[in-house]
């Protein structure tokens, strides 16, 4: 029982950095103390942290500037692109099947940068932006009434998504060229569609994202060594 | 001005001298006040006192009784000194005239 509850210390602990993990569980084990009341130690402590990482206004920024209104959004873009999916024939034109390819493109690419954007700009409160993620997918999970497409349909955007938060929590590096470029593309292919009837305004919330990698990415490189 | 808890770790620290660090600064504190100091809140201090440039921090050797995992060094700088000083000094200041303050004879100030 002791050593499945010291278990449980040693993995509540996961969540601080590598340096305090190491001195915290250390203390306990020096000073004899029991598992449980480390285990409420340890339970405060990342709390405590916790909340000094949300008075910083970057979480926010990835909750309600990213996270609620781009899952909203892709969702959307994931339903149309499945509806057009659902109409495809042999004999569709040319320009429709470029255009699938493209809200493909669109698809991926945004889903993508809003993972990779929220896991950079709430690293360390990533939970957060997760649990806002869910809040418009449950919504829409409800109230879904397409009898001629699956409710997993809304959902095409998460692999993507889950892609890009895992690149970033891992800090890999994009280059500035492929960011740039992926920024461009996006852009471009926003504008092209623009002048859909079926675009939504709220769209244009995919946008900053990709800018933002880019951005940041330039502000790296830029950065004297 | 310092917080309460914020002399006290710092007082500790300065008290242990070389050998400040975690637990010993937890178990300094808590014989002195007779009060249990929590490790989320001496973390969360220690961390907040560096950050003002008042304790700096460096993890030291790991030992058996630790279970191999190293300790977190706390060492006061100059700053960190001026400030519990100041503290000290406010206190002594504010406290002239209470009941309960009395000299090292005995006598009430």
């Amino acid at each position: 029982m002791t050593n499945r509850l010291w278990s449980l210390v040693e993995m509540a602990a996961r969540p601080l950095e590598s340096d305090t993990r190491a001195a915290v569980l250390g203390d306990l084990e020096e000073t004899g103390e029991s598992a449980w009341r480390g285990l409420l130690d340890v339970l405060e402590l990342v709390v405590r942290r916790q909340w000094q990482f949300l008075k910083d206004w970057r979480p926010w920024l990835a909750v309600f500037g990213l996270a609620l209104p781009s899952s909203l959004v892709l969702m959307g873009l994931s339903v149309s692109i499945s509806s057009a999916l659902e109409t495809f024939s042999d004999d569709m034109i040319h320009e429709a099947v470029l255009q699938l390819l493209c809200r493909g493109f669109l698809l991926i690419g945004c889903s993508w940068a809003c993972g990779f954007a929220m896991g950079s700009i709430s690293r360390k409160t990533f939970w957060v932006s997760g649990i806002a993620c869910c809040f418009p997918c449950l919504l829409c999970l409800v109230r879904f009434r397409e009898p001629s497409l699956s409710r997993l349909c809304l959902f095409l955007f998460l692999l993507p998504a889950i892609w890009g938060v895992r690149q970033a929590l891992r800090s890999t590096r994009i280059s500035l060229v492929i960011a740039f470029l992926l920024a461009t593309s996006i852009t471009t292919l926003m504008i092209t569609f623009a002048n859909n009837k079926s675009f939504w305004t709220l769209n244009w919330v995919l946008v900053w994202p990709v800018w933002y990698i880019a951005a940041a990415r330039y502000r790296r490189e830029a950065q004297p060594i | 001005m310092l917080g309460e808890f914020e002399y006290l770790l710092i007082t500790a620290a300065a008290g242990l001298g070389d050998n400040a660090y975690g637990a010993a600064i937890r178990e300094e504190i808590e014989s002195t006040t007779g009060r249990r100091c929590s490790i989320g809140a001496l973390y969360t201090t220690i961390d907040r006192l560096e950050t003002k440039g008042l304790v700096t921090t460096w993890m030291g050797d790991a030992t058996p009784q630790r279970g191999g995992r190293a300790k977190r060094m706390v060492r006061v700088t100059p700053k960190g000194v001026h400030a519990a000083k100041d503290f000290y000094d406010v206190v002594t200041r504010v406290s002239r005239g209470a009941s309960w303050v009395v000299d090292r004879a005995g006598r009430t100030l």
